[in-house]
């Protein structure tokens, strides 16, 4: 099992730094952008004929807040979620348009194993970003001398992993059943991304405007985020029993379609 | 003997497409096997199916007594079988050392010793990519992982492919020397000068269908091109006897080609009245072309 995982782990290495990169470019930006943010937030509030938003003064006065609206609740959620996708990318059915699935699959390995192994340095990685992103938060709040409550945002990366299981799930059955090498991970993208960002860009500005609508049964990304103010009580539970629940599908979907794969 | 291979009404249909139809393969337990058949001839399905890469589409087989079609008994066959794929493509990220230590991990019979010898043999550069290495370096790379795994049957694909003829000659003599030690050797070629150099039995394959399935000493002993030339034209169906596999008349001069039976055949067609008679070797190449233009 130990070089299934060190073979997965060099396959993604790549993707693994760029995502290190890319999660450090969100978190510096947002942690230099308070200031300012704050500073327009305080003047638009302040200005009767500004905007007024019901959320504005946890913004103005709430750092923890503004780092859960802009990372967890968006930014870095999103970046999060491309590389858990990107990460599941990749096993048997890609290593047959790269010509080495015979030489994996003369190895005696069953596919079930093969899966796993990628999924597991899939999750590894995740959660390694999710981790390095709270570092550099840690890092560049205090360089702008704001403090913040690190366990609340240990839950929230926790939630953001439990709830983004499912599209690591998901990623790696679209890879599985769409054709070619690049083409089922443009296709994987579209399909779970573009719906993902739709409605989490929607749904956001309908709770803004206080209105609510079925389609946020479906806001994956606001289950991820949570409510700000994360706790035992608070946690979304039912939305995660239902994604766990999904999650376990979609796997025994891959499973049983791999396995029937004619390689 | 016991065997290692049996498979019993093997098919594999890709839609409309029989790869194979109809397979029955017995391998025994320490021959040197080569498995003929032209390009498409089912070879590689076959193969496939016998490690569980492909499912069949009906029949059933066995390797070293587990059964192919199942996924749990597959991977018991994986542990006891060396594969060398077709096309010998390997992970081209991976270093030669990486990938051997990421190989062996799998093995625990592996052969450090042999591993050892060929890396010097075949003159691979350990710190090299495999990206980095030419065609005939990954052939080599690509067999020694199967030589090295110190399984009780090897399965080569077109081994040689790729290859030149001093490394050849040396994987062969690996081969050779692999099945005195007590290993099974099943491999497809379309080299047969080397498959009369190393096998003991030979399959044929054409169009999914086995088409021959002998020993080589007998095939070597018993095909024999059997030319006669009359003193008046003959019918062909005169020479229709058992043995005959292909009948050939050009005026006076018959040309058979004989699986067994030489001996009556001879008498056969002295008691025609042919005024010469002449017994040839056959070939396995020639027995292979016969074989596949008969069906053709």
């Amino acid at each position: 099992m130990r070089m299934l995982l060190y073979k997965a782990w060099i396959e993604t290495r790549v993707r693994f730094a760029s995502g290190l990169i890319a999660v450090a470019i969100v978190c510096i930006f947002q942690i230099e952008q308070h200031a300012w943010l704050v500073a327009m937030w305080a003047r638009e509030w302040a200005d009767p004929k500004g905007y007024h938003f019901s959320w504005m003064p946890l913004g103005i006065h709430e750092y923890g807040w503004y780092l859960w609206h802009y990372l967890y609740d968006n930014y870095l959620q999103q970046v999060w979620a491309l590389f858990a996708i990107l990460f599941a990318f990749g096993g048997l059915i890609r290593e047959r348009s790269g010509g080495t699935v015979l030489f994996s699959l003369g190895l005696p390995v069953s596919r079930r194993r093969w899966l796993f192994s990628r999924l597991a340095v899939a999750l590894l990685e995740s959660i390694a970003l999710s981790m390095f992103a709270i570092v550099v938060v840690v890092i560049g709040s205090a360089i702008i001398h704001q403090t913040f409550s690190l366990q609340q945002m240990l839950l929230h990366t926790a939630l953001m992993i439990a709830a983004g299981v499912f599209l690591i799930a998901f990623g790696n059955l679209c890879y599985t059943l769409f054709p070619g090498n690049y083409l089922s991970l443009v296709l994987t993208l579209v399909l779970l991304g573009a719906p993902y960002l739709w409605l989490q860009t929607y749904m956001q500005h309908m709770r803004y405007l206080g209105r609510s609508t079925w389609l946020g049964y479906f806001d994956f990304a606001h289950a991820m985020a949570g409510p700000w103010q994360l706790n035992w009580s608070s946690a979304p539970w039912l939305t995660l029993l239902l994604t766990w629940t999904l999650t376990a599908a979609l796997l025994a979907v891959t499973v049983v379609h791999g396995d029937r794969i004619d390689y | 003997m016991t065997a290692v291979i049996e498979t019993e009404s093997l098919k594999k249909t890709y839609g409309k497409h029989e790869a194979v139809r109809g397979l029955n393969l017995c391998v025994e337990a320490g021959s040197v096997c080569a498995f003929l058949g032209q390009n498409g001839a089912g070879k590689s399905s076959t193969i496939k199916m016998l490690l569980g890469m492909i499912h069949p589409t009906s029949g059933t087989g066995r390797v070293l007594g587990h059964r192919i079609d199942k996924e749990s008994e597959s991977l018991l066959i994986r542990q006891n079988v060396a594969f060398v794929a077709e096309d010998k493509r390997l992970y081209d990220y991976m270093t030669v050392a990486q990938i051997v230590r990421f190989t062996k991990s799998f093995f625990p019979g592996w052969k450090r010793d042999l591993e050892q010898r060929l890396l010097a043999q075949f003159e691979l550069p350990l710190d090299r990519k495999v990206r980095q290495l030419s065609k005939g370096m990954r052939t080599k790379l690509t067999l020694l992982l199967g030589f090295a795994r110190g399984c009780e049957l090897l399965i080569l694909d077109e081994p040689t492919e790729g290859l030149d003829p001093v490394a050849i000659e040396d994987v062969l003599q690996i081969v050779v020397s692999l099945a005195a030690q007590g290993t099974t050797v099943f491999f497809s070629s379309h080299q047969i000068a080397e498959v009369e150099q190393v096998a003991d039995h030979v399959l044929m394959i054409d169009r999914g269908q086995l088409v021959l399935d002998a020993p080589m000493d007998q095939v070597k002993e018993e095909y024999r091109h059997i030319h006669a030339v009359f003193p008046e034209p003959v019918e062909e169906r005169d020479l229709r006897l058992p043995g005959v596999e292909k009948v050939q008349t050009e005026g006076r001069t018959v040309s058979l080609t004989a699986s067994h039976n030489v001996d009556s055949i001879v008498a056969h067609v002295r008691m025609l009245r042919a005024r010469s008679v002449d017994v040839l070797p056959v070939s396995l190449k020639e027995i292979f072309l016969e074989k596949v233009r008969a069906r053709g």
